[in-house]
């Protein structure tokens, strides 16, 4: 018992130490780490939960402890300081975000919602000749510290520098994706690794694997933007972002089945219920670890619509019960704070967002489990993002294809479009990012654009283009667009031709049958932005609002588009069937043509032996010593001298044949 | 070739004849006096696609075993060539099971897969096992064994006679396996190595392997297949394979300060059960297997020197770990168990033999060939194409 407790002192040492370094030494350039978790219930009756932890770590110039750090992941800053990163993102995620139900006009779907498979991106700050390289490096050290297949991204195939569709810092920017990077639990812990926690305290307890594989979508994301190599570093730093984005479905208990209808209430949930853990207390590491539960702009219009005004000013009042309740929901705790999002001119829907601090108060015995729960039905939907965007193939068969990308617009509210007057001036502008594996051929000159189902000349649309063709196994196709729509449009859809290539035998994945991917493009709108400003200013530390009142850009990603290919059929008996086949073609063929042939001398075989019904029984003799494997000797005296020479010959030959016959017979058959 | 062979497998048998100290002197390598300095462990599943899901939970079942009992993440390598855990067809998202009573959770929490998917590949296989890599391959992804390590390679899939399917696209020979297990040797990055095989006609495997220090043990004989054990109704397909199974069966009631003999394992296949013939090769194997405890290939328990005081060098003496339990093997007399002493090595020159007469027999037949210089060149040149086509069909054949 002594023992144990003296191990579990010893364990508990560094932790104590850590918290009392932090509690000591006062603001400035320190170590810091902040958890938090939003909660939001979407639409289409699921929940989107979505962590983020955030770990700062001053300049290693300023820090007084070197190189080592106390709460930031070490992996990490060696990985900065050796592949000397300005910024990096790596996303891992498994579904595919839905942008119509889920949203697409806030911090959370421009940020979170990523490309199934792995996505990588970095801007380094070395010499543009040594980028590629340190890009392969990087590659790999993620790939051992992820356990993914990254270092796949390391062919000059798989990655592409886009120059300004992408990302506003483009320089020495590499950006590649994996489309059928599989995503599991393996991936996930050593991401949860780099938390000074863990999973073994605060919010990251809730992270059940299975619970969380079972959503509908997850996304698990790495930001890293480092001011390390700065020349004017006065506030440098390395920032790590992590965020885990899931959508659960709750387990509805009323038996509300239907899933279509609208009136039927939504599905209560709790920590528990989606989870099947609850938080027990913070991370004694994080500076601040809240819960959050937002109430979007969609939502709360429709609460308005519905509830009085004395029950509006309920919502968004903290109150002084045990819990607050209003006639269309009630949440099982008091929130400590309410932010109400600051009105701007042009939309008088705000959302809210309740706040609630995982303090000392909650432990084993009483763990915080929050739990919402709907009373009235209720329908709302979602901001969206101007234009809905999805990517399809068209055309049939394995030769070429067309892939078509549509843009339609989601009748975007007032405040998106501040001046929705049809005027020729207003225009929408969008940015479109597409990179080509090199086995799809692309023609940029078939490129055609329509417009409301009218066709209309590229260049009146194409306000900016860059493209650079695909080379065979060294280089993908990337292409670059800035388009101009009018403000009025309500669909438009580009087109553009392709050829499939042909792959060598040794480059088609294992599983080739079922096709090969072309990665999400990339949809951004670069004139509009999200960004939530709260009325209370004081509680703006928490790394979720200061993302969300920073300005985020509005993107969005296709759908991973799935060729099919003309695949050789590997398996072993066809492979065994083909030069089976082949073999005893040859073989029959040229026996066939030795026992079929008579060049010249049949003329005059003929002539002599006219008189002689000898073809038929000289046949037969043949066919019999070759099946007997015999030598065979003819018969008839030889009668004509001349005819006999060249008959041996022939006969010797036939005999040779037969013979090869009987040894093929005899070892083999 | 055939001579190189012969003397190499007669060098340490005149030895042996010579003297005891013969053998030891036969492989005067570095590798025989190093202390067994650490374990690893490289577990292998060559199988894709969700009806193999049984492959990848042999392969998370040994993995947690020589977790288990023992061997840390980092010296494990897990080479996966699917994921089932997140497949959407699995039932249990994030969960794996080698049983229907589904108690045992392999994919657990704290899994490191270090070669996935794609990366599964006969070319990886054996740049892990030589360390050839590239410069930026990353620790976690490399064998960095020594020459005291003790090693267990577990390859489960889909083989043949001599080779092993990966991803159903591309295999591994007996060849391949026996020249990287060479290099190995030369390189000095093992002591020991338990190959342990899961697939049809294992055996086959280890025909070609020479290394001293090379324990080898297959889940079937030639002309066998290795059967899988039964059937998960809610997962839908097999979850583990037989000879796996027992094997588990065997591990699950040790723990890592167990004696348990080798021998007690291999003795422990029971062919009927198995429905397959469990083949170990031991001739490559200096110790006895009796004086061998499992947790030497599938455990790492080290040997801790107490010492007084601090820095002082303390000169190693065997130590003997006990009585090994032999009971198992007297129980089971039964059990008919294939004893490798004599590998089938025997049948090799009679082979060659035949090769050598249908060499003479084409070159007799050539040389007829020759003689002809008839003007019906067509039918020649007919015969002349057929050849090089039954010489294909020769060497596929053989």
């Amino acid at each position: 018992m002594a023992s144990f407790l003296r191990l579990i002192s010893l364990l508990c040492l560094p932790i104590l130490f850590a918290v009392s370094v932090i509690g000591s030494v006062s603001e400035g350039a320190e170590e810091d780490f902040s958890e938090d978790l939003l909660l939001k219930p979407l639409p289409d009756r699921k929940v989107l939960a979505h962590f983020h932890f955030q770990s700062t770590a001053p300049s290693s110039r300023s820090n007084s402890y070197g190189r080592h750090h106390h709460l930031f992941p070490k992996a990490i800053s060696q990985l900065v300081h050796k592949y000397r990163i300005k910024e990096m993102e790596l996303s891992f995620t498994q579904g595919r975000w839905r942008y119509d139900r889920w949203g697409g006009f806030d911090s959370i779907s421009s940020s979170n919602a990523k490309p199934s498979g792995v996505e990588l991106w970095a801007v380094f700050d070395v010499p543009p000749n040594e980028v590629d390289a340190t890009w392969k490096n990087l590659t790999h050290s993620l790939s051992g510290l992820f356990c993914a297949s990254i270092n796949f991204l390391e062919s000059s195939t798989s990655y592409s520098a886009p120059k300004w569709s992408f990302h506003p810092a483009s320089e020495n920017m590499r950006y590649g994706t994996l489309p059928r990077e599989a995503v599991c639990t393996e991936n996930l812990t050593p991401w949860l690794k780099l938390l000074p926690c863990r999973d073994k305290s605060g919010l990251s307890v809730l992270m059940d694997r299975p619970s969380i594989y079972k959503g509908y979508y997850h996304s698990q994301r790495l930001h890293l933007l480092s001011s390390e190599f700065d020349s004017d570093g006065v506030d440098s730093a390395i920032v790590l972002d992590q965020t885990l984005t899931v959508v659960l479905q709750p387990h509805s208990h009323r038996g509300t089945l239907g899933y279509s209808s609208a009136t039927q209430l939504q599905p209560s949930w709790s920590l528990s219920s989606i989870f099947g853990r609850r938080v027990i207390g913070k991370c004694s590491l994080a500076r601040s670890s809240n819960v959050y539960i937002q109430l979007d702009r969609g939502l709360m219009a429709e609460l308005q619509g519905i509830l009085g005004e004395q029950e509006k000013f309920a919502i968004a009042r903290a109150s002084s019960e045990g819990s607050i309740s209003n006639p269309a929901f009630e949440l099982s705790a008091n929130p400590d704070r309410v932010h109400m999002e600051m009105s701007n001119g042009y939309d008088k829907h705000i959302s809210v967002l309740y706040m609630f601090m995982v303090a000392a108060k909650y432990d084993d015995s009483e763990p915080l489990d929050l739990r919402f729960t709907w009373k009235i039905p209720i329908a709302w939907s979602i901001p969206q993002a101007p234009l809905y965007v999805t990517r399809f193939l068209l055309g049939s068969g394995n030769e070429r294809g067309v892939i078509a990308l549509q843009l339609k617009s989601t009748k975007p509210r007032d405040q998106l479009m501040p001046d929705t007057v049809f005027a020729d001036s207003c225009s929408l502008l969008v940015r479109v990012f597409q990179v080509v594996p090199w086995y799809i051929k692309v023609y940029y000159h078939t490129l055609q654009v329509f417009i409301d189902d009218q066709r209309h000349i590229i260049t009146n649309v194409v306000e900016k283009m860059q493209v650079s063709p695909s080379k065979d196994k060294v280089s993908p196709g990337v292409m670059e667009m800035l388009l101009k729509f009018p403000c009025g449009l309500k669909s438009a859809a580009l087109t553009i031709e392709f050829d499939k290539g042909f792959l060598h035998i040794d480059e088609y994945p294992p599983d080739a049958n079922q096709g090969l991917d072309i990665p999400s493009a990339v949809i951004s709108f670069p004139d509009f932005f999200t960004s939530t400003q709260f009325v209370e200013k004081n509680s703006s530390k928490s790394p979720i609002l200061l993302k969300w009142q920073g300005k985020n850009p509005i993107l969005s990603y296709t759908e991973v588009l799935l060729v099919p290919f003309t695949t050789p059929d590997f398996s072993m008996p066809y492979n065994v069937i083909t030069i089976t086949c082949t073999v005893l073609a040859l073989y029959f063929g040229s026996l066939l043509n030795v026992l079929r042939r008579r060049v010249g001398e049949e003329e005059r075989f003929m002539k002599s032996k006219a008189t002689r019904k000898l073809r038929v029984s000289h046949l037969v003799s043949k066919l019999l010593a070759k099946l007997r494997g015999r030598q065979w000797e003819p018969s008839e005296s030889q009668s004509h001298s001349s005819v006999s020479n060249s008959k041996s010959k022939l006969l010797f030959k036939v005999i040779l044949v037969a013979g090869l016959a009987a040894a093929w017979q005899y070892y083999f058959g | 070739m055939y001579q190189f062979y012969t003397s190499k497998m007669l060098f340490p048998l005149i030895l042996l004849g010579l003297g005891v100290l013969g053998n030891c002197m036969a492989y005067a390598s570095p590798s025989e006096t190093a202390m067994h300095t650490n374990n690893w462990a490289v577990l292998v599943c060559t199988s894709r696609y969700w009806f193999n899901y049984r492959h990848m939970a042999n392969t998370l079942s040994l993995y947690r075993t020589v977790k288990r009992l023992g061997i840390p993440d980092e010296r494990i390598i897990l080479m996966l060539a699917d994921d089932i855990a997140c497949n959407p067809r699995n039932k249990y998202p994030a969960e794996v099971f080698n049983n229907e009573n589904h108690k045992i959770n392999l994919y657990g929490d704290n899994v490191e897969v270090d070669y996935r998917g794609y990366e599964v590949t006969v070319e990886n296989f054996l740049r892990v096992l030589t360390g050839r890599h590239e410069a930026a391959v990353p620790r976690s992804k490399r064998l960095l064994s020594d020459e005291g390590s003790h090693i267990l390679l577990y390859m489960t899939g889909h083989g043949g006679d001599e080779f092993l399917k990966f991803q159903d696209s591309e295999e591994l020979q007996s060849h391949d396996l026996a020249d990287a297990v060479k290099q190995m040797k030369e390189k000095l990055r093992f002591k020991e190595l338990l190959i342990m095989v899961d697939t049809c006609q294992a055996a086959t495997l280890f025909n070609q392997l020479h290394s001293p220090g090379v324990l080898a043990i297959g889940s079937s004989k030639k002309g066998e297949n290795s059967y899988s054990h039964h059937l998960d109704p809610d997962v839908g397909v097999s979850v583990v394979d037989r000879f796996t199974y027992y094997t588990l069966a065997f591990f699950e009631r040790l723990n890592m300060y167990d004696n348990t003999s080798l021998i007690s394992l291999f003795s422990s296949y029971n062919p009927s059960l198995l429905m397959s013939t469990a083949y170990y090769r031991t001739d490559l194997y200096q110790r006895r297997l009796e004086e061998v405890p499992v947790t030497n290939f599938f455990g790492s328990v080290m040997e801790t020197v107490h010492t007084d005081s601090a820095y002082k060098i303390v000169s190693r003496k065997d130590y003997n770990r006990g009585e090994p339990e032999l009971h198992q093997v007297s129980q089971h007399n039964e059990r008919t168990l294939i004893s490798s002493d004599n590998p089938d090595h025997f049948s090799e020159p009679s082979t060659r033999d035949e090769y050598g007469a249908l060499r003479s027999i084409w070159r007799s037949l050539h040389n007829k060939m020759e003689q002809i210089e008839d003007a019906d060149t067509f039918v020649n040149y007919g015969l002349v194409i057929m050849l090089p086509f039954l010489g294909i069909s020769m060497l596929l054949s053989r």
